[in-house]
């Protein structure tokens, strides 16, 4: 894998539309960028609320410009973590990058061939920690798809 | 009633199969009848700032119940009662072609925009793309 086309993008958004509705039973939104964090495909389930597609685009953005998953990023922000991982600088991360910057869980770096990232996935609308869902699995079904 | 998903999808379908014929790599966006985004893709080789457009002009045409372009008739000086600034009205206002309402039974149910081509390919893939509702209105 070299870069993320529509076809690879539509095949990863299916994988996690079908992970949300049969695992999870849950509608949401979910978002694939490509290496430059610009939007390649969206989709929002029937039923989501209307805020998850920005949120999903949001975290995918996120991911690529950090080549993190955001959920490291949230970590930054865990009172718990202040002083230990980015210090009290930390908050001053809130709000950056003209806002886009997201610090939720479930935006996800997709890699290439050599390491090097290629795109991002982002999904919004499942809550964090539901029975045993685990905080990004949506994002990776996704990721997984373009493995199958 | 709002514009599914699965609908949209069909909608997408259509509308890139009639893009690849044009020759044109283009975004294509589906929002709902309140113009939130339900659906978006940019095909690859489609400049990055066409998905903005492609959804600024669906969000137009979702919510004016009207084609994009027929929204610039508001704005021309000429007009009886001309109105409001079409060029800087709100960030996602558009009046460039290319936007249209979709409507089953008379019902606006939500919009798509494209961007990538000349205003005359953009609204012909729209059209390809408005196939899908006219079978399901028929």
């Amino acid at each position: 894998m070299k870069e993320l086309t529509l076809e690879m993008a539509e095949k990863m958004l299916e994988a996690a539309e079908r992970w949300a509705r049969d695992v999870a039973g849950i509608p949401c939104s979910t978002a694939v960028v490509d290496k430059s964090g610009a939007l390649i495909a969206v989709h929002r389930m029937d039923g989501a609320a209307m805020a998850t597609t920005e949120i999903a685009i949001e975290k995918a953005w996120s991911a690529v410009a950090f080549k993190l998953p955001t959920l490291m990023m949230s970590r930054w922000l865990d009172p718990r973590n202040v002083g230990e991982l980015l210090g009290d600088h930390a908050l001053g991360m809130v709000g950056r990058g003209k806002g886009r910057l997201c610090f939720i869980p479930r935006g996800i770096p997709v890699t290439g061939d050599g390491g090097e990232v290629i795109g991002g996935i982002g999904n919004s609308g499942i809550p964090s920690g539901v029975g045993d869902i685990s905080d990004t699995s949506v994002s990776q079904a996704g990721i997984s798809a373009l493995y199958d | 009633m709002a514009i599914t998903l699965d609908t949209a999808k069909k909608m997408l379908g259509a509308g890139k199969e009639e893009a690849r014929k044009l020759g044109i790599p283009c975004s294509i966006a589906i929002v709902d009848d309140n113009g939130w985004l339900v659906a978006l893709h940019r095909m690859d080789g489609g400049l990055i700032p066409t998905a903005d457009i492609a959804r600024d002009k669906a969000w137009t045409a979702a919510v004016f119940k009207m084609p994009s372009s027929t929204v610039g008739q508001f704005g021309n000086p000429s007009s009886p009662g001309s109105g409001f600034n079409t060029q800087n009205w709100n960030d996602r206002l558009t009046t460039i072609p290319g936007g249209l309402p979709i409507e089953i039974d008379g019902k606006v149910i939500g919009g798509i925009g494209v961007c990538g081509g000349t205003p005359e390919q953009d609204v012909n893939i729209c059209r390809a793309a408005m196939e899908v509702i006219q079978a399901i209105n028929d």
